[in-house]
C-alpha cells in the first residue's frame, strides 16, 4: 500500500517531478503532432505523386518476342484479357508521344520565350507530352445537330465521357487519384469538342480538339477555340529515318491536376487522332487498368496478370523483362522511388523525434537519481519499519510510473488535439503574430494535412511509458541497495 | 506484500517454570567491526545479551562504546560480522531479506534520537506507515477507517489529537518524538528499541517524553532496550548494562 501512497505523495510534493511530467508530455505531444503531419503530407503527396497514373499500367513491348510469337501492336487482345479478369473494373488503351508546339504568331513567340526560360521556370521542360485517349459519349457526338439537340434537351452540357469504357469519373479518377472531378476542370464549353469537330464539307480535314494543361494554357496566353499547331517526330520504317509531322488542333478546354509537370506540358486528344498524326506507326503505348479494390487486390492481380499475359503472349515477359515486372506495374511501383523517399523522411523524422523521448527518459533518470539521494533518510526509515528492498525499488519505480502516466496521457491528448486542430492553430498563430507560418501555395495544399493514427498514438504513449520506466530502473535499483543504517545516518 | 493482521496484544512468551520470563531477544557472541580507511575498527567484541519478555533494559555507556551498533544488530538493521541474534528463538540473521523485513515490521518498534518521521506525511500518516507497509492496498483499504481510528486514538493518548493532520515541520521536537513513539507502537510489537529517545530534547520535554514511553512499556508489558548515556534515566530501568569499548562492562 505504501508504494502507491508514498510515490504519489512524493510526486505532488516535489516540484521537480513536474519537469519529468512536462518532459514526457512535450516528447509525446511533439512526436504525435509531427508524425501526424508527416503522415498527412505523405498521404497528400501520394495523391500528388500518383498524379495521372491509373491503378495498373501495362506497357507491352510491342514487336518483342513473346510466348506466342511477337507482342501485338493491337490492344484489343490485351484489353479483352484484362477485362476478363474479375478483379479489374475497367481497362483502356492510351497512346503517349512527345511533341512541341510549332504555332506561329503570338503563341509561337510565347512558346519560344518559355523554351528559353525553361531551365529556370519550367523544370527543364522542352517538349510537350501528347496523350491519346479513347473518347466516347460527347466526344462521339459527330454532328452539330446532335450537339444542338443535346443542348436544347438538357439545358446544359453533359459531362464529357472519355476514355472508352472508363467513364468520365473513372478517367478523372485516374487523373487525380482521388475525389474525381474536384480539382479537374476539363468541361469544354463547346459540345463539338472534345475531340472530334464536325466535318464541314469543302473545308478540308477537320481539326481535332485538344485539352491543354491549365498552366501551359495560361503561360502561352491561349484561348478556348483557338487553333494550335503541334509538331512531332516519327520514325518512318520504310526510309528508316525520322520524319517531322505538323498538324493543327483546336483548343477544346483545359484541365488542372495540380501536378506541375502535367499541368505544364500535357495535352490530351483522341487516341485515333494521335495515331493518325503519328502516321499509324503506333496505335497505343500502354493500357490503363482500374481495379475494383486496389488496396486489397493490387499485389495479387499484378502477379496473376503478369503470369497470364506472359503465358498468352500479350506481353513479352520472360527474364529479359523481369518476368513482366517491366511491362506491368502498379502506380506505386511506377513512383516507387519518390514514395520511398517520402516514407523514409517520415521514418527518419520518427527516429529523430524518438530521441526526444529518450531525452525525457534521461530527465526521469536525473530527477529520480536526485530524489534517491535526497530521500536516503526516508529509505532508511522505511527499511527500519519493515519495507523490503524490492518494495523500496517499486516505490521509486512508481514515481516514474506516475510521471510517465501523467506525461504520456496529457501528451497524448494534447498531441492528438494539436494534430487535429493544427490548421486552425496555425491560422490563429499567423493572425496573432502577423506573418504566415505555413505557406499553403508551396505544397499546393489549401490546409496543413494531418492524419492521426490511433495505433501510432498508442505506440508513442506506451513507448514513452516504458522508456520512462526503463530509465527509472537504475535509480530505483540504487535505492533498493542502500544500506538502511547509512541511509538513516544521512543528513 | 500482505502480512498477517497485527496482533492486538503483545505476543508475550509464557513464564518459565523457574518464574523467569522467556528470552525474546538475544545476542550471542556478536562481533562487529567497521573499515575506517585502511584499518579495521572493531566496535563489538563478542557481545552476549538477553532481553526477557516484558523487561526494561537500559544500555548505557559513553559515546563510541558500541551501544547504538549493538542496538542496530539486535534490531536487524545491521548484520553482525560474527555471532547471532535470536528473536523469539529464531536466528534472525539467517533469515532472508523479506522474512527479516517482516520481523522488523511485526516484532520490533524503533524510536530514534532524531525521530525519523517522513516529512511529506502528516502525523497521522506517519503513525499509519507501519500498517501501510504491512498491508496490501486492498487489505489496507478494507480496514482503513479502523486503522485510522486506532492511529488517531494513539495520538490522542499521546496528547496529539489536535496535531494529527500536521506535518513534522509544523511540530515541536517533543511532539515529533511522541509521533515517532506512536508509530513504533502502532502494530503492537513485543519489542521496542529506543536509541537515546530524549537525546535531542530539552530536559523538561525529554522528561515528559520519557514518562510517556515508560508508561507505555509498563502498560503493554513491552520488552524494551533503552540506549542512553544518562545515568538517571538508566536507573529507572529494571536492568542496566554498561558498555565500554565494545564490551559489556557491568550488569545490575
Amino acid at each position: 500500500m505504501y508504494r502507491s501512497f508514498l510515490s504519489w505523495r512524493y510526486l505532488v510534493s516535489r516540484p521537480t517531478n513536474l519537469i519529468g511530467i512536462v518532459g514526457i508530455l512535450v516528447g509525446v505531444g511533439a512526436l504525435i503532432l509531427i508524425l501526424s503531419i508527416m503522415t498527412g503530407f505523405l498521404e497528400e503527396s501520394r495523391r500528388t505523386v500518383r498524379g495521372t497514373l491509373a491503378d495498373l499500367i501495362v506497357c507491352p513491348r510491342q514487336g518483342e518476342r513473346s510466348a506466342k510469337g511477337v507482342v501485338s501492336d493491337d490492344p484489343q487482345g490485351l484489353l479483352h484479357a484484362l477485362r476478363a479478369e474479375p478483379r479489374v473494373a475497367a481497362a483502356a488503351p492510351q497512346l503517349l508521344w512527345g511533341g512541341i508546339i510549332t504555332q506561329r504568331g503570338e503563341m509561337g513567340k510565347n512558346y519560344e520565350r518559355l523554351l528559353a526560360s525553361s531551365s529556370m521556370s519550367h523544370s527543364g521542360l522542352l517538349a510537350i507530352q501528347l496523350v491519346g485517349i479513347d473518347v466516347n459519349g460527347i466526344g462521339r457526338l459527330t454532328g452539330p445537330l446532335t450537339a444542338l439537340v443535346a443542348r436544347r434537351l438538357h439545358g446544359f452540357l453533359p459531362r464529357p465521357a472519355i476514355q472508352d469504357e472508363l467513364d468520365a469519373s473513372a478517367f478523372l479518377h485516374s487523373l487525380t487519384g482521388d475525389q474525381p472531378g474536384e480539382i479537374w476542370t476539363a468541361a469544354p464549353p463547346n459540345p463539338l469538342l472534345p475531340f472530334l469537330p464536325p466535318r464541314r464539307p469543302g473545308l478540308g480535314r477537320p481539326k481535332a480538339g485538344v485539352l491543354i494543361g491549365e498552366q501551359l494554357f495560361t503561360d502561352l496566353v491561349m484561348r478556348v477555340g483557338q487553333v494550335v499547331e503541334i509538331g512531332t517526330a516519327v520514325l518512318d520504317p520504310e526510309r528508316d529515318d525520322w520524319r517531322m509531322n505538323n498538324r493543327e488542333f483546336v483548343i477544346a478546354g483545359t484541365f488542372r491536376t495540380r501536378e506541375n509537370e502535367t499541368d505544364n506540358g500535357r495535352i490530351y486528344l483522341d487516341r485515333r487522332e494521335l495515331a493518325d498524326f503519328l502516321g499509324q506507326t503506333r496505335g497505343y503505348t500502354q493500357v490503363l487498368v482500374r481495379l475494383k479494390d486496389y488496396e486489397r487486390d493490387s499485389a495479387a492481380v499484378s502477379e496473376d496478370l503478369r503470369a497470364t499475359l506472359s503465358e498468352r503472349g500479350l506481353i513479352a515477359g520472360g527474364a529479359a523483362f523481369a518476368e513482366g515486372r517491366m511491362e506491368l506495374k502498379t502506380w506505386e511501383e511506377f513512383r516507387g522511388n519518390l514514395l520511398g523517399a517520402i516514407e523514409n523522411e517520415r521514418v527518419l523524422m520518427g527516429i529523430m523525434l524518438s530521441l526526444v523521448l529518450v531525452g525525457a527518459g534521461f530527465t526521469i533518470f536525473a530527477i529520480l537519481s536526485m530524489m534517491v539521494t535526497e530521500k536516503r533518510r526516508d529509505i532508511g526509515i522505511l527499511a527500519a519499519l519493515g519495507a523490503t528492498p524490492t518494495g523500496i525499488q517499486q516505490l521509486f519505480l512508481m514515481i516514474a510510473f506516475w510521471d510517465a502516466l501523467l506525461g504520456g496521457l496529457l501528451g497524448g491528448v494534447l498531441g492528438t488535439w494539436g494534430a487535429i486542430e493544427i490548421d486552425s492553430i496555425e491560422r490563429w498563430l499567423s493572425r496573432t503574430f502577423g506573418f504566415q507560418i505555413f505557406d499553403r501555395n508551396v505544397y499546393l495544399f489549401d490546409h496543413i494535412p494531418s492524419v492521426v493514427q490511433p495505433l501510432w498514438v498508442t505506440t508513442i504513449v506506451l513507448g514513452a511509458f516504458f522508456c520512462a520506466l526503463l530509465f527509472a530502473a537504475i535509480p530505483a535499483w540504487r535505492a533498493a541497495r542502500l544500506d538502511p543504517l547509512v541511509a538513516l545516518r544521512y543528513e | 506484500m500482505t502480512m498477517e493482521r497485527p496482533a492486538q496484544a503483545p505476543a508475550l512468551a509464557a513464564p518459565r517454570p523457574d518464574g523467569t520470563s522467556a528470552v525474546v531477544l538475544a545476542a550471542r557472541g556478536v562481533k562487529k567491526s567497521f573499515a575506517v580507511g585502511a584499518r579495521t575498527l572493531e566496535i563489538l567484541h563478542g557481545i552476549d545479551l538477553e532481553l526477557r519478555s516484558g523487561e526494561l533494559l537500559a544500555l548505557v555507556g559513553s559515546s563510541g562504546a558500541g551501544k547504538s551498533t549493538l542496538l542496530h544488530c539486535l534490531g536487524l538493521l545491521d548484520p553482525p560480522d560474527q555471532g547471532s541474534v535470536h528473536l523469539e528463538g529464531t536466528s534472525a540473521w539467517q533469515l532472508g531479506l523479506v522474512e527479516r523485513a517482516h520481523l522488523r515490521n511485526q516484532k520490533i518498534g524503533f524510536v530514534f534520537e532524531f525521530y525519523h518521521l517522513l516529512p511529506e506525511l502528516t502525523a497521522l500518516e506517519n503513525v499509519l506507515l507501519p500498517a501501510m507497509i504491512a498491508h496490501s492496498r486492498l487489505a489496507f483499504g478494507s480496514r482503513k477507517s479502523e486503522l485510522r481510528e486506532r492511529a488517531g486514538g494513539l495520538l490522542e493518548r499521546f496528547g496529539l489529537a489536535e496535531r494529527a493532520s500536521h506535518r513534522p515541520s509544523q511540530l515541536s521536537g517533543g511532539e515529533r518524538q511522541r509521533v515517532a513513539m506512536a508509530r513504533a507502537l502502532f502494530l503492537d510489537p513485543p519489542i521496542l528499541l529506543a536509541d537515546e529517545p530524549t537525546g535531542n530534547l530539552d530536559s523538561a520535554t525529554g522528561a515528559a517524553v520519557l514518562e510517556l514511553l515508560l508508561a507505555e512499556q509498563r502498560r503493554r508489558r513491552l520488552s524494551m532496550i533503552l540506549v542512553t548515556h544518562d545515568e538517571k534515566i538508566a536507573r529507572r530501568c529494571e536492568r542496566v548494562i554498561t558498555m565500554k569499548d565494545g564490551r559489556i562492562g557491568a550488569s545490575g
